[in-house]
């Protein structure tokens, strides 16, 4: 067991290692979008607490560059913080 | 049919008895429509984000509406009239989420904390 939990952190490791300037996007280490992932929170006007990490102190909607959220979920939730703030929620 | 969600904000200094009227008479106005309602849900005086005709806070009543378009344009007629409203908004969606309810589940969780002082 020990062994094998060595060799993932290896792995893992290596990959962070790799990341530097000068080096091709390929390799670039990408996180996956946090609200496609399986038990993930349904995105919705209502769920304030999970839209306002998506907007910034002034109340502005985060870049998905910055959230790392995929185009369909960014998609749904600019259009679900708009409704909030139409009924003054946000 | 159609499914809708509708919301309407009421002015702080509505009494109780009258948010109950105005449920009442928007759920009527429904029901006379051949519509259905599916859920009433009351958030509640709830915090505005920012001010709306000098009012700091609003109260929240939330409909689940199954029925026709007809209902939504004798709706939100006669709620544009209404002086006792801020804002209305209707949401056109394809499954009611019923069991989740996001704004009672804060009451509950301050209420215990209360409770625990």
């Amino acid at each position: 067991m020990i062994r094998r939990k060595n060799t993932k952190n290896k792995k893992k490791q290596s990959n962070f290692a790799k990341l530097s300037i000068f080096q091709n996007n390929k390799f670039k280490f990408k996180k996956s979008c946090p609200l496609s992932v399986k038990g993930a929170p349904i995105v919705d006007y209502k769920n304030i607490k999970l839209l306002k990490k998506y907007i910034s102190e002034n109340g502005k909607i985060l870049p998905s560059r910055i959230t790392n959220i995929c185009q369909k979920k960014q998609r749904e939730l600019s259009i679900s913080i708009k409704r909030a703030r139409n009924l003054a929620l946000i | 049919m159609n499914l809708y969600e509708h919301t309407i904000v009421v002015k702080q200094d509505t009494s109780t008895a009258q948010i109950k009227k105005l449920t009442e008479k928007y759920s009527k106005i429904v029901e006379t429509n051949d519509g259905n309602i599916v859920q009433t849900e009351n958030w509640g005086l709830l915090n505005l984000s920012y001010i709306i005709k000098k009012n700091k806070k609003a109260n929240y009543i939330h409909f689940k509406i199954k029925g026709n378009g007809k209902i939504i344009k004798e709706l939100e007629k006669n709620e544009s009239i209404d002086q006792n409203l801020l804002r209305y908004m209707t949401v056109k969606v394809k499954k009611f989420d019923l069991e989740t309810n996001y704004f009672s589940k804060k009451d509950e969780i301050e209420k215990k904390e209360n409770n625990k002082n």
